[in-house]
This record gives structure tokens, sequence and C-alpha cells, in this order.
């Protein structure tokens, strides 16, 4: 059995989160009470904490932590490369990776974002990677690079535009269920979303994520010692991170068959080789989707549907919690639930399992997180209720 | 004016120069984005050749919201991925749209030399026609 098989389990959680701009905390305030809620619902005192994780170049540096959590001895601090939200689910696995061998034993996997400090994500995102040949031609933010992306899979692989539509329908409905959610007791306008301005075709507004303030944080421990804490543990079984051969920050010139994918399909090939778990294991699925189209190329690259039957698997019905075979965004997703880089979608992950969702999946025992589509280098993990 | 140092210094010098060159190793690979050593044969024997601006259309974006950094294009404006013919490289450009007719994948395109303001600076720039 691979080492990160249900070894290490994420023992509590905290997220606080707001309207963009509106955050009552500096960064710094809301990431470390994210912290402390996350150590009070496992009972571990803040101070034991000796590891930290972050991805998409987080600015709060963890060392700088440590006064106000009062940390003893700091053992750990690493981050996923990369700018965009691709490295969140490799977050967990260099966490794992922190504890099973030894270099420490309560790590913190983190992502906070306040406009004030961060300033806006897209900027920060598009900065990791701005060239010349970029500004040039005028593309300068994510969603204009996803927008290019899609309209291959749309035009050149015969992706049906409708799935997108059914995406964004679902996150909707789980987001005004949940009272976490940014989009709680709100209904999706029809009408209104599919008139909604053009951002960069063949996005609208409401095909985009949009940021709020906020931060999320995770306590790692071993697996045992998850047990020996107040909350259910909540595996980690498996986690792959990286790029193929082809894929990356190339100018666009990726291979020609990879180019509309999302770059999951080396990560999906081997998360399932090494939990021996396949599409059809998986009860429910939290999906990063910084735009609509990348979030249904991420659900073809984990093997969940195919270009060609795609439009049968991505259907409202089939998407929703109780009722659909492949309940995705359950909490509601970036779109609807709230988009601080993408730590919601992990967030509901560990709720889901728990069964502590608003919209709860029956008997939900497995559930992917799949980490931000479309970036150079992207990651993705199976957790487990259990050890199956 | 901006000094080019990068692996793809030649491409820059050649656009302002008014000439479209890219580079292909002894070993025959078109090597994009620059790099200074050839990734499948080890070589650093690469030629800068000057390329037609003649290409197809492998991709495209129609931009109607007001970026930062986009506020010398007029709005809306497509960006398009071009491929080169020929060399089969890939550049990212912007393609003329006078009377917002959607591209197609595929579609032969040629290019001139122009340029995109940003901030303070001139970027040179292939804009590309459709024929
Ligand atoms: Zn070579």
């Amino acid at each position: 059995m691979h080492p990160l098989y249900g070894t290490t389990a994420v023992a509590g959680i905290g997220m606080c989160q707001y309207k963009r701009g509106s955050s009552p905390l500096p960064e710094q305030g809301v990431l470390a009470k994210a912290i402390r809620i996350a150590c009070a619902e496992a009972g571990l005192d803040t101070a034991d904490i000796d590891g930290f994780v972050s991805y998409g170049d987080d600015k709060n540096e963890p060392v700088r932590l440590m006064p106000t959590l009062g940390i003893k001895e700091l053992k750990w601090s690493s981050s996923i490369w990369g700018g965009g939200g691709g490295g969140i689910a490799g977050a967990f696995g260099l966490a794992a990776s922190a504890i099973l061998s030894g270099q420490a034993s309560a790590v913190i996997v983190f992502r906070a974002l306040v406009e004030g400090a961060s300033g806006r994500l897209s900027a920060a995102v598009m900065a990791h990677h701005l060239n010349d040949h970029m500004l040039a031609a005028g593309l300068v933010a994510p969603a204009q690079i996803c927008a290019i992306r899609a309209n291959r899979m749309y035009e050149h692989h015969a992706v049906p535009k409708q799935a997108a539509e059914e995406l964004v329908r679902a996150s909707y409905f789980h987001g005004a269920r949940n009272p976490e959610a940014v989009a709680y007791d709100r209904s999706l306008d029809l009408d209104a979303m599919r008139n909604s301005r053009w951002i960069a075709e063949p996005f609208r507004l409401f095909d985009c994520s949009r940021e709020n303030d906020g931060a999320a944080a995770f306590l790692m421990v071993s697996a045992e010692r998850a047990r020996d804490l107040n909350k259910q543990p909540v595996y980690l079984l498996g986690c792959a991170n990286g790029a193929e051969k082809g894929w990356g920050d190339l100018l666009e010139n990726d291979d020609e068959q990879l180019y509309p994918t999302t770059g999951f399909r080396p990560i999906a090939r081997r998360l399932y080789a090494e939990t021996g778990l396949s599409p059809a294991d998986i009860d429910v699925v939290q999906l990063y989707e910084n735009f609509s189209a990348q979030g249904v190329a991420s659900l073809i690259d984990h093997g969940f549907c195919t270009y060609e039957n795609v439009a049968e698997v991505v259907k409202f019905e089939n998407l929703i919690a109780p009722t659909g075979k492949l309940p995705v965004n359950t909490g509601g997703g970036n779109f609807a639930q709230g988009f601080i880089h993408g730590i919601g979608t992990a967030y509901e992950a560990v709720k889901q399992l728990r069964g502590e969702s608003a919209n709860p999946v029956p008997d939900a025992k497995l559930c992917l997180l799949a980490g931000g589509p479309g970036a150079p280098t992207v990651s993705s993990a199976i957790f487990g209720r259990e050890i199956p | 004016m901006t000094i080019y140092d990068g692996a793809d210094a030649p491409y820059w010098n050649g656009l302002t120069e008014g000439r479209l060159v890219l580079p292909q190793c002894a070993c025959g690979d078109w090597l994009w984005p620059a790099v200074s050593q050839c990734g499948t044969c080890g070589s650093e024997n690469i030629q800068w050749l000057e390329q037609a601006m003649r290409g197809t259309i492998f991709s495209w974006t129609r931009t109607w919201h007001r970026f930062g950094f986009t506020e010398n294009i007029d709005l809306p404006f497509i960006s398009i991925v071009a491929t080169v013919e020929g060399c089969g490289i890939r550049l990212l450009g912007r393609l003329d749209d006078p009377d917002q007719i959607d591209p197609v994948i595929g579609e032969n395109i040629y290019g001139k030399i122009g340029a995109t303001r940003v901030g303070e600076r001139d970027i040179p720039t292939i804009i590309w026609r459709r024929g």
C-alpha cells in the first residue's frame, strides 16, 4: 500500500469568510482566527503546532504566526510552487510528507486572502506568469487564458457548452442551501446568468468565480493521533501533484491533445493507481472551478466522463445532493460557497465526510478534491471517512 | 526602450527590426518557449531562422472586460494563439476584428508587425488578419 494511504488525517478545520473588501481583521488576524478554530475543534493547543503548508504564493510566512499562536517550535514550513490554485490538494500531501517522515507532527494547511494585504487574487496569479508575450497579446488575466483553452475544448473537441451551465447551476443550488455560503438563501436567476455581461468569450460573468476575503486552516496529524483527538478524523487516502511532459508554462505550446485539458490526466492516473480506487468509488467531488469550462474539463480529466458522454453525466440533476449520482461542490464551490483561492472546496470535503455538510450526500465515504484546473502544476487528493 | 536579455531576446529584437525569427536546434526541433539548450539532444547549437508571418488560428478569445494592462487596446479585442506555418510554433498575438466576426479554429491568417502599448512601453507584436 502507498505510504500516504490512510496514514494521516485532518483533525480540525476552521474557516472565516467575508465579502471582498469587508474583512473585520487584517489578513494575519483572520488566518490566526481560522487556525484557532481548527485547533479548538480538535482539542489541540495552538502552542503545539509545529508545521505549516500553503500554496498559491500565500504571503503569510509561517514564522510570523508564532507570536500570535504561542507556538513553541517551528519545524516545517513549506509551500507548493505555483501562483494558481493548482497546489491546493498537493498541500495536504506535503503536510502528510512532513508528518510521515517525522519532521513535524501537527501541521496546519492554510490559505488566507484579504484584499488589502494580498491585493486582487487574479492580479497576483497573473503576476506569477506575466511576460511580454502575454502583455502584447492583451492576455493578462486568468479568465482570458482559461477562455482560450475553453474555446478550443468547445469548438475543436465538441464539448457542449450546456455542460458548463449545468455545473454552475449545481454550485448555486448547493450554495443557496449552505448557511456558510455567499449565495445562501438566494436563488439563481437563469436569465440573468445567461445574459450576464461578457468577460472574455466564451465566459460571461457567471462563468467566473469571484473573490472573497478570508482564511481557512486544516490541522493535519498522523492517523493514530487523530483518533485520540476530539473530532472524527477525515483520512487522507492519496494525493498527487505535478505535471507531465507537454504541459506547463509553455506559452500555449502544450501538446495538442493536452491543450484543452486541465493538466489532471497524469494526476488522476497516479491518484487512482496509488489508492486502488476508481472514479466509480468516489461518492462526492469537491471541484475547484475557477471558470465553468475548466470545471467540466477537470471532471473529464478525472475520468468521471469523456468528451463523448459529458452531456449525459454533467447534468444538473446528476450533480446535486442528495439524489444525484455524481454530487459536485456540495458546499456551493468557488462560484457560490465563496472563493478564498479554492480553500473552501477542501473545507467542504471534510464537512461532507464528517456528515456536517449543509447538503449531505447519503453515506458519503470517499471524497475527491480536485485542485485548481489548468494551472501549470496541478494536484488532487482523495479523502475518506474510513480507510477502505 | 526595453533591453531583452532572456533566451527569447532574438525574437524581440527581430520583431523590432521587422522580422519574425524563431529558434531551431541542430537536431531539427523547434524550441519554444525559447531555451538556451535543447532538451531533446542537449545541443546548444540553436539557429534563429526567419519565418513568414503566415499561419492558422489555434484558439481565440474576445475580451470585453477592461483588465488592468489592457488600457490602450480598444474593447472588445481578440487575442489568439496562432500556429506559425512551417515550424508549428504557437505564438500569442492579436487578431484584427473590425466586423466582430467570430474566428474559426484552423482559419488562415497573415500577420504584420505592430505594437501594444502597456504603461509607458510599446511592446512589438504581430497583429494578425484573416486571409
Ligand atoms: Zn536538439
